[in-house]
């Protein structure tokens, strides 16, 4: 025999849950196989054994009313009330449109609605007039108005220039007073400030030949002692320029007297060759 | 588990769910009464942890009354209750995984005031101590059906505490049955191993593996 159960025709025929023919075959295959046999006993075991978890009593909240269903009526129902509120708007439409009296018109693209208007509207007078005459009425109405413009233009231009010719005078008013007070201001205050530069600058100048008198003076001493100083180095310049040519002089003199003796000795110890030479002169 | 073949007929009753539909609100408040606690467990298995079962089981039922009136077949009820809780079970879990936060009733569950534990009405009347035992064997089974993946944890709490057939798993998780079974038998072969390198033995638990 080569029937084998898989593992879900086991677990099924434990819990019973095969067919009589396939339930007969897995017996005679388990008493064939003890292995197989103790296996799913095994597993019975733990099935009964996990059938000691206990469930838990819990109480089953009111969620939904469980009392007696209450009969709604139909004209409770919120399809009846939407209706029943189309008629009642309807027919109050309907009665006060009784009481107002309306009337609805339509002529010539116009949606006339009224209520209680015994006026009929007056029609539009029909147009009689040709384009010429059309155009003629356009031209004059522009004319007359070129006028009115032209008119109102010029007028406002002379008020304009009034206004302007009022206002330069006023205005010219205002800055020849202006001008004035701002050239008295000027006088003034040229002349304050005049004086105060002119005591300034003698001030100035005080201070100045104070202080160049001063120094004149140093520099005039100091210019006499330096002439002084310059005197006394000339004087003594001179005096060595003196000395030093009196030497020379000094020197040249008994240069000159040597000479004189040499000759005079040279003449009386060499009478005939002196005369000679005279001679040969 | 505890739901009397009255309360279970209630569930599958087509005529209750076909007024529901109908926007019936008292049909729909008496389906809220009949599955949330269903939800709520399925919530609290899948989580551990009694604020995001709540979470869960309001978000569901505010879903189912939104949506019940799109509901085709009045049949697949269940499976589509399911679908429900489990698509905010998986809404849950991205957005605890996404912020990482511990609850403090992760730190120490069943022990606060208001404790879900104490208000286990069926087995007041039991022996405390007995009472104590089982719910402390509950929590340690509970934190072994957390070490599962969240695809084969939520089929084998369908499967083994909602009692859904594998038709209706694969309804609710839009996947084939094939797949169901698959995930069912690998599931409890690993919640084996799991309670194996825990020490579950018959003399801690009374049952042989």
């Amino acid at each position: 025999m080569n029937y084998k159960p898989d593992e879900g025709t086991l677990i099924a025929y434990h819990y019973g849950e095969l067919d009589a023919a396939e339930s007969k075959k897995v017996m005679e295959y388990l008493n064939e196989h003890p292995e197989e046999l103790k296996h799913l006993q095994q597993l019975a075991g733990v099935s009964n054994v996990m059938k000691q978890v206990r469930d838990k009593e819990v109480i089953a909240p009111t969620i939904f009313g469980v009392g007696p269903d209450k009969q709604v009526h139909f004209w409770r129902s919120s399809n009846f009330k939407t209706i029943m509120s189309i008629a009642a708007s309807f027919i109050l439409i309907l009665v006060a449109a009784r009481l107002i009296g309306p009337e609805i018109t339509y002529s010539s693209g116009e949606l006339r609605i009224s209520f209680n208007d015994s006026k009929k509207m007056e029609q539009p007078a029909q147009s009689l007039l040709t384009p010429v005459e059309v155009q003629e009425m356009i031209t004059s109405s522009l004319h007359q108005n070129n006028e009115v413009i032209a008119a109102g233009w010029e007028e406002n231009q002379k008020k304009i220039n009034q206004s302007m010719k009022t206002s330069f005078a006023v205005n010219s008013y205002k800055i020849d007073e202006l001008m004035k007070v701002t050239s008295q201001a000027s006088q003034d205050q040229v002349g304050t400030f005049v004086a105060s530069l002119q005591a300034d600058n003698l001030k100035l100048m005080k201070d100045y030949l104070k202080l160049s008198s001063t120094e004149q003076k140093a520099y005039v001493e100091a210019l006499l002692v330096d002439f002084s100083k310059y005197l006394q180095e000339q004087r003594k310049q001179d005096f060595q320029v003196f000395q030093t040519r009196m030497s020379s002089i000094e020197k040249n003199t008994d240069q000159f007297k040597q000479e004189t003796e040499q000759i005079l000795a040279t003449i009386i110890s060499n009478p005939d060759a002196t005369i000679r030479k005279v001679n040969n002169y | 588990m505890a739901e009397t073949l009255p309360t279970i007929a209630m569930m599958h009753s087509d005529t209750l769910i076909a007024r529901a539909r109908e926007g019936d609100k008292n049909a729909q408040g008496k389906l809220v009464q009949m599955w949330y606690k269903r939800i709520y467990n399925f919530g609290f298995k899948f989580f551990f942890d009694h604020d995001l079962a709540m979470e869960v089981a309001q978000k569901t039922f505010i879903s189912m009354h939104r949506n019940i009136d799109g509901l085709q077949e009045p049949t697949r009820f269940k499976s589509w209750l399911y679908t429900i809780a489990v698509n905010y079970c998986r809404e849950e879990l991205r957005k605890r995984k996404a912020t990482r936060s511990v609850s403090l009733h992760d730190l120490r569950p069943g022990e606060s005031e208001e404790s879900y534990r104490w208000e286990a009405s069926s087995s007041r009347s039991e022996n405390p101590e007995k009472q104590l035992r089982q719910s402390e064997l509950s929590d340690l089974l509970q934190q072994c059906l957390m070490e599962l993946s969240d695809e084969q944890r939520e089929v084998v709490i369908m499967k083994e505490y909602e009692g859904l057939k594998f038709r209706e798993i694969a309804e609710a998780l839009n996947i084939s049955e094939n797949t169901v079974k698959s995930r069912m038998y690998y599931g409890l072969d690993g919640l084996k191993k799991i309670l194996e390198s825990k020490n579950f033995t018959k003399e801690t638990i009374g049952y042989e593996l």
